[in-house]
């Protein structure tokens, strides 16, 4: 199907378009001595006709693209050239038929003689005309390919972004997750209370994380949660190595952002952070809304003595890619080390509907 | 048979402790929650047999077992671990065992059945496995630090404080942040533990990390001198310099 004869809006834009050509049609025939009944009459009945006959070039031009090589440029232009002699010969015809029909409505006795006379004249319009049609539908092409790339485009990166989150989900942390079975393990014999309670922390992280892989975007709270049953497990295990401080303000809570935005942040904090320090150290979380945005921040000492890593690792490049992908630059991400403390900060507009 | 158990986790050493009580035999003479705190008790105690955490602040376990191999002493080690299995392969040739997190009565009691058959052999002076073990376990990424002892003190050089390396017999001199370090090591063999792009054996005695490095002068015809950024003059080998530009034209391509 055409894609001017697709919408209507395009259609209309495209007759308006001959209405110009139409009143030149017209001046052209009173200039040369026609009355305005016999010009008007032939030139409206005539560019309706073309408008709609010319939209074949759309086809010809799409049977025929537009390489990169100069070398398919000749036989195209021999085969735009015939059609457009072809269609300017039939428009011609056209007119000299539609002049003896009009021939029957008194005063117009003597428009089949203006328009054998104009023939040579109109056939070259028509050529004109079917020519320009061909320019047309060569743009019309072009611009429907590079709707079509984009649109590719963006379904690509929807599928990349989607197929990353998958990554996430699969990336439950071993390392914990065996370190926990083992305290576990150790509980069973000194403590069993505590046992069935890890055994239901454990569960509950683990259900959490597995229904959050779901979804792509999340409420805040729902990720607090999650990072809360997460501290609770490494709590009895790191015991008064891990202190934690959470200050979030409730108005944050609905806020939504990027599935498991916040946990590889909580993980590295423990990882690079608590655990590398034989006397342990504070954990802090703090969610705060500030002019409609959410500022969420983790902040964990770290060994001084350690050298300050060079650049993001690769948990915390793909937070900031993730923000940054869905908020663009309503979002900030930074980390900073300062005074042995090392700090990740986000800001990202407080939005609690997709 | 005195036995030392090092993990970072209380619970972790709990389980052990746990698994020992029914080995009369085997007396646990300390726990130490970090690699500094079982340098310690190791000289007090003479432990025959250490439980090993890999994973600790300061010191890692490989670290650890290192720096008692420096001291001559040779207790029979257990990794207990929940570090990834496949790192792990390597451990099967050589003289020690593991226990991957969480383990069974079973396979503990065969881990201690081992040890003992170790410590009863009493080899005459087994060679140093731990750096063998820490490279098999980084799985071919290049080391990060250099533990080195210096009396009854421990230093922990990170590679990026490291300006060079000079050989010294059976030992490598170290120079980091305007100290000199010494450790019993060969050039050659810490050479292989580098990461090559960044620390070349630019002679037959000395390696240098190429960030110190800013401009290479030719006195003579067949000699030439390294420039560092604190003004020091290291020589440079016919071959050293062949490394250098070997490096700097595959830069550039």
């Amino acid at each position: 199907m055409h894609p001017l004869l697709a919408s209507r809006a395009r259609l209309g834009a495209y007759l308006l378009g001959w209405a110009p050509i139409t009143l030149l049609l017209t001046g052209i025939a009173r200039s040369q001595g026609w009355s305005w009944a016999e010009a008007g009459l032939l030139a409206l009945p005539l560019c309706l006709l073309a408008a709609f006959l010319f939209l074949s070039a759309w086809f010809l031009c799409r049977a025929l693209p537009l390489g990169r090589s100069l070398e398919s440029l000749g036989p195209h232009a021999a085969a735009w050239g015939m059609a457009a002699a072809l269609m300017g010969g039939l428009w011609a015809g056209l007119a000299w038929i539609l002049a003896r029909l009009l021939a029957w409505i008194p005063g117009l006795g003597a428009l089949p003689q203006r328009v054998g006379i104009a023939l040579p004249v109109l056939t070259g319009l028509g050529i004109l005309l079917y020519l320009a049609s061909v320019a047309l539908s060569y743009l019309m092409l072009a611009q429907d390919r590079a709707i079509e790339a984009e649109r590719k485009g963006a379904e690509l990166q929807l599928l990349a972004q989607e197929s990353e989150l998958k990554a996430l989900r699969a990336q439950l942390n071993p390392h914990f997750l065996f370190n926990s079975l083992n305290s576990l393990s150790a509980l069973t014999a000194v403590d069993p209370a505590r046992a069935r309670e890890m055994c239901v922390l454990l569960s509950d992280f683990l259900r959490r994380s597995l229904g959050l892989g779901e979804r792509r975007l999340v409420a805040l709270r729902e990720e607090l949660d999650l990072a809360e049953a997460y501290l609770a497990i490494e709590q009895i295990r790191f015991g008064t190595r891990l202190r934690l401080a959470w200050a979030v303000d409730p108005a944050t809570e609905p806020a939504l952002l990027p599935t498991l935005l916040l946990q590889p942040l909580v993980e590295n904090a423990i990882k690079h952070g608590i655990a590398a320090l034989p006397e342990g150290g504070t954990l802090s979380l703090a969610a705060d809304v500030v002019e409609g945005h959410v500022i969420l921040k983790v902040e964990n000492p770290m060994d001084a003595d350690a050298p300050a890593p060079l650049g993001l690792g690769l948990g915390l490049r793909q937070v900031r890619q993730r923000l940054l992908g869905r908020f663009g630059s309503r979002a900030r991400f930074e980390t900073t080390m300062l005074d042995g403390v090392h700090r990740v900060t986000l800001v990202f507009p407080l939005e609690t509907e997709l | 048979m005195k036995a030392l158990i090092i993990d970072d986790e209380d619970l972790a050493r709990a389980v052990v402790r746990e698994h020992l009580a029914a080995h009369p035999d085997v007396e646990v003479v300390g726990e130490c929650a970090n690699g500094f705190e079982a340098l310690k008790a190791a000289a007090q105690h003479e432990p025959d047999l250490i439980f090993l955490d890999i994973q600790m602040p300061k010191l890692d376990g490989f670290e650890v077992m290192e720096l008692l191999e420096a001291e001559g002493k040779r207790p029979a080690v257990v990794f207990v671990t929940a570090y990834d299995q496949h790192a792990l392969r390597a451990f099967e040739a050589q003289a020690v065992d593991y226990l991957l997190k969480p383990f069974s009565k079973e396979r503990f009691d065969a881990a201690l059945t081992k040890a003992r058959a170790l410590h009863a052999a009493q080899p005459g002076t087994p060679a140093p496995v731990a750096a063998e073990l820490a490279a098999a376990a980084r799985q071919g990424k290049p080391l990060e630090r250099i533990v080195v002892k210096d009396g009854p003190k421990v230093t922990v050089v990170h590679l990026d404080r490291l300006d060079w390396v000079q050989a010294q017999d059976d030992y490598v001199l170290l120079r980091t942040e305007g100290k000199n370090l010494l450790k019993q090591q060969t050039l050659a063999h810490l050479e292989l533990q580098l990461d090559s792009s960044r620390f070349i054996r630019i002679h037959r005695s000395y390696i240098l990390n190429l960030d110190r490095l800013i401009r290479i002068e030719q006195d003579s015809k067949e000699h030439r001198d390294a420039i560092l950024r604190d003004g020091t003059r290291l020589p440079v080998s016919r071959a050293g310099y062949q490394r250098l530009r070997e490096l700097w034209e595959g830069d550039s391509l």
